[in-house]
């Protein structure tokens, strides 16, 4: 006899659209995959030495709930001197990636508000760490010229109408477009003037030449604004899934708690991986970005030689294009795949990463 | 010095906090096997953080894992599930926990739970707005859950039956005759069953292990957890799974996703290696878990406590009434005391203030030492009354 409980069951999660909002890979999947979040990098010896070595010697068990001491002292660290974002490691807690850090930030933080403000464009993931356990959502409106990031009067006006929680990318995951300086401060204002709280994804700030302005570095920020990010991108730790929420203290013990709930922990492996990557992470990054600067500037050329319509975006990571409907296609017809615009709130706009295989990925496109 | 009365978990986190300060304190509260991760998984995650660590996986983890992963529920659990539909990998059992919590239970929906309990259930069900109703069982019945007190607890709001055998604290195993009781009475009432078997290889004595998910009828209605925490000493890797039909588990795969995104690559590949490789060192860390059970026996008889006898698990929960002080207080004197942990049974459900958790998790002379101070500290306690 079939259950009757179960149809139940699965006809609520039928209805349930955010939390089947599709998305991009967590990580690359082929040589020709431009479209995943995590692109994957070598591994440097010294971390898997590093890592391998606190596995030989018996890390194997249970640690702390928020971390190991010596990492979330390393990205307090971090935080403070990329970002000049005051924090102590009593602000970290360790995820085991970014959308644990979504989730843990949406859900914990979103719990003590009545509502919570969502940009019209932002990574999907949001709407699926929404989609576990429904919150009241206030939709954000964006500007598409501004790479799809939120217009300040808009983020007001939500603000205005009683929102007391609003959610932020910068840069954007789906065009690279980040806040500038003045804009930061002016968000920075309007939280002191209205007490309300962010919840600020800065992941992709490190793909931005010559750093990226935090919400965490205004004057309010320490008590209104939580940060999340991967933790050290670029070294090799996609796969790893390790990240981090920077948050103020009173909003740690429920994030923390909820931490123990689903997780007790993160991976003692990555956890070791990413405190070897944070002392590697200043040397070894700034190389990697001059490199991407040329790639992404190069792609840039082609696309606009091609007569593409490129979003302006300020992390050397990806490009978005503004693109007719059949452009993913086109691009899957030649093996690549790319990020798709529709996943995130505009379905005219595809992302790519950027490496090696851009600029032919580009040429497809034609 | 005066402390403030915590209770509950709270009081947990005291007591560990103050056991740090102690250098030779003896643990025999937290569940993490003293034995470190077997040397070959740690080879193997060291050849993957080399060879590997730029493998795809999707959020449901490695079709090479997933298929380990349904080898050994055939083996060990007799329950068949498909590895492309029927798996998905989370962050330790707590995530694959979570997931089926949330997976099954709306706001208002009812769980029937055997108390005592694993208290991430109740945290988890609070989170789905779920509402727990409890059956207890007790010491002096070797904490059987009665499936007629199980049938008793159902309502028209009863949508699932958590099924953690072997259970913690209460170290108690769900007989076969039980278990196709349970499975007839979520047939007969429709609950989807929650089945929790991640100290299926720790079974004493004679009694026998069985999933409901291996039992005609049960798989359809079934979400099975387990993960490589307890078995293969890996509570640092984070590696658990669950399995169930495919229908459920494709809610749990977007749920998944939902929350965290996929398990560690580098995990993951550690995981292929315990489950596809050499299987004596759990073997002997499981016989070592047996010759523990009898020493702590031994030693709670010589103490004169109850308890209900641990069929399986690695803990046996003892009743402490007959001291006549809350377990709290209990377990907070034989900390300070005598620098031993043991977990009160407060921490676990508000209605166990007479039990204490003890765990086999510890080499054989610390807790032998652990036992004699424990011994100590009751007799001091007694001797005041
Ligand atoms: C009954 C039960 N289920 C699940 C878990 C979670 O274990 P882990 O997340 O370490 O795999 C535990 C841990 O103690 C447990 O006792």
């Amino acid at each position: 006899m079939a259950s009757q409980t179960k149809a139940d069951i699965l006809a609520q999660h039928e209805t349930n659209a955010a939390l089947k909002t599709p998305a991009p890979g967590q990580i690359t999947r082929h040589a020709k995959d431009l479209g995943a979040d995590g692109m994957l990098s070598p591994l440097d010896e010294r971390i898997i030495a590093a890592a391998s070595e606190a596995l030989e010697a018996g890390q194997t068990h249970y640690v702390d709930v928020p971390g190991i001491a010596p990492l979330r002292e390393a990205i307090a660290e971090y935080l403070n001197t990329s970002f000049s974002a005051p924090c102590q490691s009593s602000n970290i807690i360790v995820t085991a990636g970014l959308q644990e850090s979504r989730f843990l930030t949406i859900q914990k933080i979103g719990e003590t508000f009545d509502s919570i403000g969502i940009p019209d464009v932002v990574h999907p993931g949001v709407q699926k760490a929404l989609g576990v356990r429904t919150r009241n959502v206030v939709s954000i409106a964006v500007d598409a010229d501004r790479g799809y990031l939120p217009t300040l009067g808009a983020i007001a006006d939500a603000v205005a109408g009683g929102c007391q929680l609003i959610y932020l990318e910068s840069p954007s995951r789906l065009s690279g477009a980040a806040y500038t300086s003045d804009e930061v401060d002016a968000i920075g204002q309007l939280l002191g003037e209205s007490g309300a709280t962010v919840i600020w994804d800065q992941g992709l700030a490190p793909w931005v030449d010559g750093g990226c302005r935090s919400l965490a570095s205004t004057e309010d920020a320490p008590a209104q604004v939580t940060t999340i990010g991967e933790a050290f991108p670029g070294m090799g730790l996609a796969s790893w899934f390790i990240g981090y929420i920077a948050a103020p203290e009173n909003q740690i013990p429920a994030m923390q708690s909820q931490k123990q709930i689903m997780a007790i922990c993160t991976s003692t492996a990555a956890q070791y991986a990413a405190l070897e990557a944070s002392s590697l992470f200043p040397t070894a990054h700034p190389p990697r970005l001059a490199r991407l600067r040329s790639a992404k500037s190069d792609a840039t050329e082609s696309a606009q030689e091609l007569n593409l319509n490129v979003i302006a975006g300020d992390a050397l990571n990806v490009i978005a294009l503004r693109t007719s409907n059949d452009s993913a296609a086109k691009l899957r017809a030649a093996g690549f795949d790319c990020a798709d615009g529709g996943d995130f709130g505009a379905s005219e706009v595809i992302r790519l990463n950027i490496n090696t295989t851009t600029a032919d990925a580009l040429q497809a496109l034609r | 010095m005066s402390k403030k009365k915590a209770q509950g978990t709270n009081l947990l986190y005291q007591l560990i906090g103050e056991a740090r300060n102690y250098d030779d304190v003896i643990i025999m509260g937290r569940g993490d096997p003293d034995f470190d991760t077997p040397a070959h998984i740690v080879a193997a995650a060291k050849n993957a953080m080399i060879n590997h660590h730029a493998d795809y996986s999707p959020p449901e983890g490695l079709l090479a894992l997933r298929e380990a992963i349904a080898e050994r529920v055939k083996r060990v659990n007799n329950i068949d599930v498909d590895p492309a539909t029927e798996v998905v990998v989370a962050n330790g059992g707590q995530e694959a926990l979570f997931l089926m919590v949330l997976a099954v239970l709306s706001p208002g929906d009812e769980m029937i739970v055997p108390e005592p309990n694993y208290n991430t259930y109740a945290d988890s069900l609070a989170f789905a707005g779920g509402v727990k109703v409890e059956v207890q069982t007790y010491a002096e019945n070797d904490f059987r859950a009665d499936p007629a007190d199980v049938a008793a607890a159902i309502t028209d709001k009863s949508r699932a039956l958590l099924l953690v055998s072997p259970n913690n604290p209460a170290a108690s195993v769900i007989s076969p005759p039980d278990m196709q009781a349970m499975l007839d009475i979520a047939i007969s009432k429709d609950l989807m069953i929650l089945a929790d078997d991640i100290y299926d290889l720790f079974v004493y004595d004679d009694f026998e292990h069985v999933s409901p998910a291996s039992l005609p009828g049960g798989k359809e209605r079934a979400l099975t957890l387990n993960a490589l925490s307890k078995a293969y000493s890996m509570t640092g890797w984070r590696l658990g799974w669950i399995v169930g039909p495919a229908d459920l588990m494709a809610r749990v795969k977007e749920l998944k996703a939902a929350i965290s995104g996929g398990a560690s690559i580098i995990s993951q590949h550690a995981g292929i290696a315990a489950l596809t490789g050499p299987q004596d060192a759990v073997e002997m860390m499981a016989e070592a878990y047996r010759r523990r059970r009898r020493l702590v026996l031994d030693a709670l008889d010589a103490m004169g406590m109850k308890y209900g006898l641990p069929q399986g698990g690695q803990f046996v929960f003892a009743d402490i009434g007959f001291t006549g002080m809350d377990s709290g207080e209990v377990a907070q004197r034989i900390l300070t005391e005598q620098h031993v942990l043991a977990y009160p049974g407060s921490a676990f459900s508000k209605d166990r203030k007479d039990y204490l958790r003890m765990t086999f998790l510890q080499p054989e002379e610390q807790l032998i030492e652990g036992l004699e101070r424990m011994k100590v500290a009751m007799r001091d306690m007694m001797a005041e009354r």
